[in-house]
């Protein structure tokens, strides 16, 4: 919840340009870090860079790639997402039940997709409504957000766990090309239509003026309060969908599926420089964090280090980033709740 | 075929008691270009308000292009063809200049919002070459120098009165008050370019600068215009005293209670500087003296002032508190020394709405009402009712929310604060009577005279001139961050708003 | 000269807008609570027993202490995400030193405690990190912490070193064990610092205007790191109930139970943009939650749909008292 005040960037900063990958610190910074990870990495155990391995990185980066998506334009407007894992839990167990299954006998096919979407981007809409109309904040907003789709969730099912069967149409994300996971390709796909829409349309190019000045932005005829709440929409569908895509990998439906996925993500778009407070950074930012957590994660793991310590690390890492990020504009009348 | 472009007559408009315009009447001829000059609250702001519709006229009319109409707010206004460039800029800095140049009218977006980048961009670039600024549309805002965003500006001003009927008026509110030398050669040029277009209101206290921008000039003073002339063969000193008018009695400032300052040097700043705010300031104030600072937008004196209580950094020089050097740090180190500072904006930095008239009063040195390690509430009502006598303030309940005060008892209480115990060595008062009623400015005026006698050095920032020559012994003139003059203001031999005017200007 | 001077209509509708605020806060826990029991009732006279009544109180400690903490940092305008992963890291680090500390170990977990809530507090006021990224890191971490240093097993507390805290939900005083007492009390002792100390009234000032707070000479930064200490100290206190009332030290025992804290306090009336707290009403707040937990069974509903009414009653709870002209642009 901070409150700072953007100022005129000095004379040396002059070379930005909004659409191409500015080249400042918040872009250098990220991609030497992955370069230095990967680097070390290496150098502790060469089988990082063998093929499996990355095969494997890129298996796992899918997921939060996906949930990136939505977190970056929340927080492109300046708000945040703590609802993460519980609008992926109420996605995943809707598309499993919804998928032939060891419960009941659906079986929408694609539909089930639909099915799962649909009820994340309902709970981005309550977020969404709660942020704008009710006009609490929205980390507040997500946090209840968060309850309820666990929730939700764990009311879907009765005694035993949904289990998808055999015929459940799941190749399209299972599979793999190159070795290369399919979901890997699904999220780059989704990374690129967040890019487009970013650049290109008037619903992304309006999340960067709102994050970057909302009051100047309040004296235009745009209607704040719709975008916004689409924003959220947005960002539950995202989740929803990230949802199946770890129900398919697990094979079950459990609440449990977005575990730890708040913190990765929002530490990769932070990492990755996009501003909490809100109007700068964007989607290949996050690209990048994401792939320096993920990196981060699985250079840990092949080291040998504990999983435990591995959450450690990444709380230390979020603190971090966020604190070198803001560390310029420190000063004694600026307020940070 | 109408003679003028824009034309205010009679326009009247007024807050509860307080006439902020009266009977203004001017009018402006197409391509012209007509300065507004004027103290600070002579009505400039209000006049400015009015045109871009925020305000409504309660009587009095605007006729623009020969017609009478009504402004309903900024975007009818440009819609009428008036395009006003407020001091403050509106745009967003992290996306481009196109996108800042459209906001909101971006047109039609055909299929899934996909903006159309060439059609917009070419917009752009008409605008901006109107004004004759090669800014690139796709450069991101905050890359820009502030004079680049001011044409950006300007073009999206031009945008706003596009199709409007008639002969467009942009107006410019203090457009130069933080340009360089070279950049206001270039808004020159822009100006001539606006001229081309259509009429030019270019609102200023810059006295040299209005003369050399404009054709013709109004002077406002109290909320009427006092003047017109052509600026060609004016003279400046004509224009100063319009602008200054009659002395006010000096009785208010109680003048008869300035009494002699003591010989101790109590504050003492030499060289300090701060680059871009302020520069080489030299200033002492001895024990018991009122000493004030004049000076206009960015004169810098506000910064001096919150530098010496900790609030703004500075690369130069020092500052001494009773012979002792005061580190530069934080309100607390300052605090410590005996320094005091009565903040402009009362609230948001000088009370804390919330809380009652008795924990303000309490807040800063809290042992007036210490017991022990705890706070007595008993001590607290005392000190709180006992300043509630003295300051005059109302309701007269310690306990009610300050919030729920009027402005002028909030500022009483604010200033309060500081004498609850005798540390403070060195007041510092940042406009410590706008917003307040005539009857609550003699009593703060009356409590900076006993401040006075008790030995504490005041340094005042006023909100007029005639405030300041009256309260003070010596009154120090800035201008663009430098100490212009000095002036003795004794009793007897009062400066007059003029001379200092001539220096700040 | 004219000048632009206030409307004084303006001041009479903000001195009646001030009074609403100020009147209305107290009473919306206190009402909720009578609503809920009255509800519940209705539903379900047999519910309330004395003794269910009391299994309630007692139940609703471990939330009120978690609860009082996070007042401190909501006070400030701050949040703790981390109290709960704290109070497990707590209740960790006792069942490992209690034998080899004896007595002292109740001191240095407490100690320690404070001390990791200093830290975030520092990283608060000092970096300038928002507190939520602060607080979230941080749960991240402890938790992590409270796993490697149990190795991920619920560690068993027992023989003298449980002597320490087993007190805490031992024997009764009076109708209640001492944990309800012993809320009570911090409760008491944080109203009496609230009200009648500097540093009370310095938090208050922090958390209703912290410019103006500093421009006042109070040591801003300080109150925050003390306020964030604070809520490290309480969850060390829930932590050792928690050692007391399980006989055991585990992950997972108090982390559920962030929410529910975080939800009490702003029933009990805490404004999340900060200055405004009272304990006493956090702990009608805690009663309130812990009522809400037991309704769904009291009138028949699924039990697993607690987290659905938690997460809905903390969207009503800031929405009812959220003061909203506090906060020009909301994030």
């Amino acid at each position: 919840m901070a409150t700072t005040h953007h100022v005129a960037a000095p004379a040396a900063e002059r070379t930005k340009k909004a659409e191409g990958v500015t080249a400042n610190s918040s872009t250098i910074g990220p991609i030497v870090t992955l370069l230095v990870l990967i680097v070390v990495f290496t150098v502790i155990n060469p089988r990082f860079v063998s093929l499996e391995n990355i095969q494997t990185v890129l298996y796992q980066a899918a997921i939060p790639l996906i949930l990136s998506v939505g977190a970056t334009l929340v927080i492109l407007i300046g708000g945040i997402d703590l609802s993460i894992e519980g609008v992926m839990a109420a996605g995943a167990l809707t598309f499993v039940l919804l998928s032939p299954n060891n419960i009941n006998d659906s079986d929408f096919g694609v539909m089930a997709i639909g099915g799962a979407l649909l009820v994340g981007a309902l709970l981005g809409g309550l977020n969404g409504f709660a942020h704008v109309r009710l006009k609490i904040p929205s980390f507040m907003s997500s946090l209840g957000v968060w309850y309820i789709g666990l929730g939700i969730a764990s009311m879907l099912y009765d005694q035993s766990t949904p289990r998808l069967s055999e015929s459940a149409n799941i190749a399209w994300a299972s599979g793999t090309i190159f070795g290369i996971s399919n979901s890997f390709f699904i999220a780059l796909g989704v990374i690129i239509l967040g890019v487009v829409v970013s650049r290109w349309t008037r619903f992304g190019r309006y999340a960067y003026a709102i994050g970057g000045d909302e009051a100047v932005v309040r004296l235009t005829p745009i209607n704040i309060g719709r975008y916004k709440i689409a924003i959220f929409v947005v960002a539950g569908a995202c989740a929803a969908f990230a949802g199946v895509l770890g129900s398919i990998r697990l094979g079950v439906g459990v609440p449990a599926v977005g575990t730890g996925q708040l913190f990765t993500t929002i530490s990769a778009v932070v990492l990755g420089g996009t501003l909490l407070s809100g109007g700068r950074g964007g989607m290949l930012h996050s690209l990048i964090g994401v792939m320096v957590i993920v990196v981060l994660a699985n250079g840990l793991v092949l080291s040998g280090v504990s999983p435990y310590v591995q959450q450690a690390v990444q709380g230390l890492v979020v603190i971090a980033a966020v604190g070198i990020a803001g560390w310029k504009q420190r000063s004694i009348l600026r307020i940070v709740k | 075929m109408t003679e003028y472009a824009l034309q205010l007559n009679d326009v009247t408009k007024r807050f509860g008691a307080v006439t902020a315009l009266e009977s203004v009447s001017l009018s402006v001829k197409p391509n012209e270009v007509v300065g507004i000059i004027g103290e600070n609250g002579a009505g400039k702001s209000t006049l400015l308000k009015v045109l871009a519709g925020i305000y409504q006229p309660d009587s009095g009319e605007i006729v623009i292009g020969g017609k009478k109409q009504k402004v309903n707010g900024p975007r009818h206004a440009g819609k009428l063809g008036i395009g006003v460039v407020h001091q403050e800029q509106s745009l967003v800095p992290s996306i481009t200049v196109t996108e800042n140049l459209n906001l909101g009218f971006e047109g039609n977006v055909g299929r899934w919002g996909l903006y159309r980048w060439s059609k917009l961009r070419a917009e752009t670039r008409s605008f901006l070459s109107r004004v004759s600024s090669t800014v690139d549309p796709d450069a991101r805002t905050d890359s820009l120098s502030f004079a680049e965003r001011q044409m950006v500006e300007i073009a999206k001003s031009l945008k706003a009165v596009a199709g409007a009927p008639g002969s467009p008026v942009i107006v410019l509110d203090e457009p130069t008050s933080v340009l360089e030398r070279d950049d206001i050669a270039v808004l020159q040029k822009e100006v001539e370019a606006l001229r081309e277009i259509g009429s030019v209101i270019f609102v200023s206290h810059r006295l040299d600068e209005v003369l050399d921008f404009c054709d013709r000039v109004y002077v406002m003073r109290g909320g009427q215009v006092v003047a017109e002339r052509e600026t060609e063969g004016v003279a400046e000193e004509e224009l100063y005293r319009l602008m200054v008018g009659r002395d006010a009695s000096g009785l208010h400032y109680m003048e008869d209670q300035q009494l002699e300052p003591q010989d101790e040097a109590v504050l003492q700043v030499t060289g300090l500087t701060s680059p871009g705010a302020f520069e080489g300031v030299n200033l002492t104030v001895h024990a018991g003296e009122v000493a004030a600072i004049v000076g206009t937008n960015a004169s810098g004196r506000e910064e001096v002032a919150r530098a010496i209580f900790g609030l703004h950094g500075y690369t130069a020089g020092e500052i001494k508190i009773k012979g002792e050097v005061l580190k530069p740090g934080n309100p607390r180190t300052a605090i410590s020394r005996g320094v005091g500072y009565v903040p402009a904006e009362r609230k948001v930095e000088g009370i804390i709405a919330g809380m009652s008239i008795g924990q303000n009063l309490a807040m800063i040195f809290s042992r007036a009402i210490a017991f022990g390690p705890f706070q007595s509430p008993r001590r607290r009502r005392e000190l709180s009712n006992a300043w509630i006598d003295r300051l005059h303030i109302r309701p007269a309940d310690p306990n009610a929310d300050i919030g729920a005060l009027s402005g002028g008892n909030q500022q009483k209480v604010a200033f309060a604060r500081w004498m609850v115990e005798p540390d403070v060595r060195v007041l510092i008062l940042d406009h410590p009577t706008r917003g307040l009623d005539p009857g609550a400015q003699q009593d703060i005026y009356a409590h900076i005279r006993e401040a006075c006698e008790s030995g504490v050095a005041v340094l005042v920032l006023g909100d007029t001139l005639q405030e300041c020559i009256g309260l003070a012994h010596k009154v120090l003139v800035m201008r663009d961050g430098m100490v212009t003059a000095l002036f003795d203001a004794p009793r007897t031999h009062k400066p007059t708003p003029l001379d200092l005017i001539k220096e700040m200007v | 000269m004219t000048r632009v001077i206030e409307r004084t209509s303006a001041g009479q509708s903000a001195a009646s807008a001030w009074k609403k605020k100020l009147s209305l806060r107290p009473v919306v826990p206190f009402g909720m609570l009578v609503i809920l029991v009255a509800i519940t009732a209705i539903i379900q006279p047999s519910f309330f027993t004395a003794a269910s009544v009391n299994v309630l109180i007692e139940g609703s400690a471990l939330i009120a202490i978690l609860a009082l903490g996070q007042m401190f940092v909501l006070l400030v305008g701050g949040i703790d995400l981390s109290s709960a992963a704290v109070g497990t890291f707590t209740a960790v680090l006792f069942a490992k030193v209690v034998e080899p500390l004896g007595p002292s170990s109740v001191v240095v977990v407490l100690v320690a405690a404070t001390v990791i809530g200093g830290v975030n507090g520092w990283l608060v006021a000092y970096l300038q990190i928002p507190s939520f990224i602060v607080t979230l890191g941080s749960l991240a971490f402890w938790q992590a912490a409270a796993l490697i240093l149990s190795d991920a097993t619920t560690l068993s507390v027992f023989g003298a070193g449980y002597d320490l805290v087993g007190w805490i939900t031992g024997q009764k005083i009076g109708p209640f064990t001492p944990s309800v007492w012993l809320t009570v009390v911090l409760a008491l002792v944080s109203w009496l610092m609230l009200r009648y100390t500097k540093l009370g009234q310095s938090l208050i000032a922090v958390g209703l205007n912290e410019r103006a707070a500093l421009l006042a000479g109070l040591q801003t930064r300080w109150m925050k790191i003390l306020a964030f200490a604070l809520s490290g100290l309480f969850s060390g206190f829930a932590g050792l109930t928690v050692v007391s009332g399980s006989f055991s030290a585990g992950p997972g025992q108090i982390d559920a139970l962030l929410l529910p804290a975080i939800a009490a306090a702003i029933i009990g009336g805490c404004s999340l943009t900060g200055g405004i707290a009272n304990p006493l009403n956090v702990l009608i707040g805690s009663l309130v939650l812990v009522v809400l937990r037991m309704v769904p069974t009291a009138i028949g509903l699924d039990a697993r749909s607690q987290q659905i009414i938690y997460g809905v009653t903390v969207i009503a709870a800031v929405v009812a008292t959220i003061d909203r002209s506090k906060i020009p642009i909301l994030k």
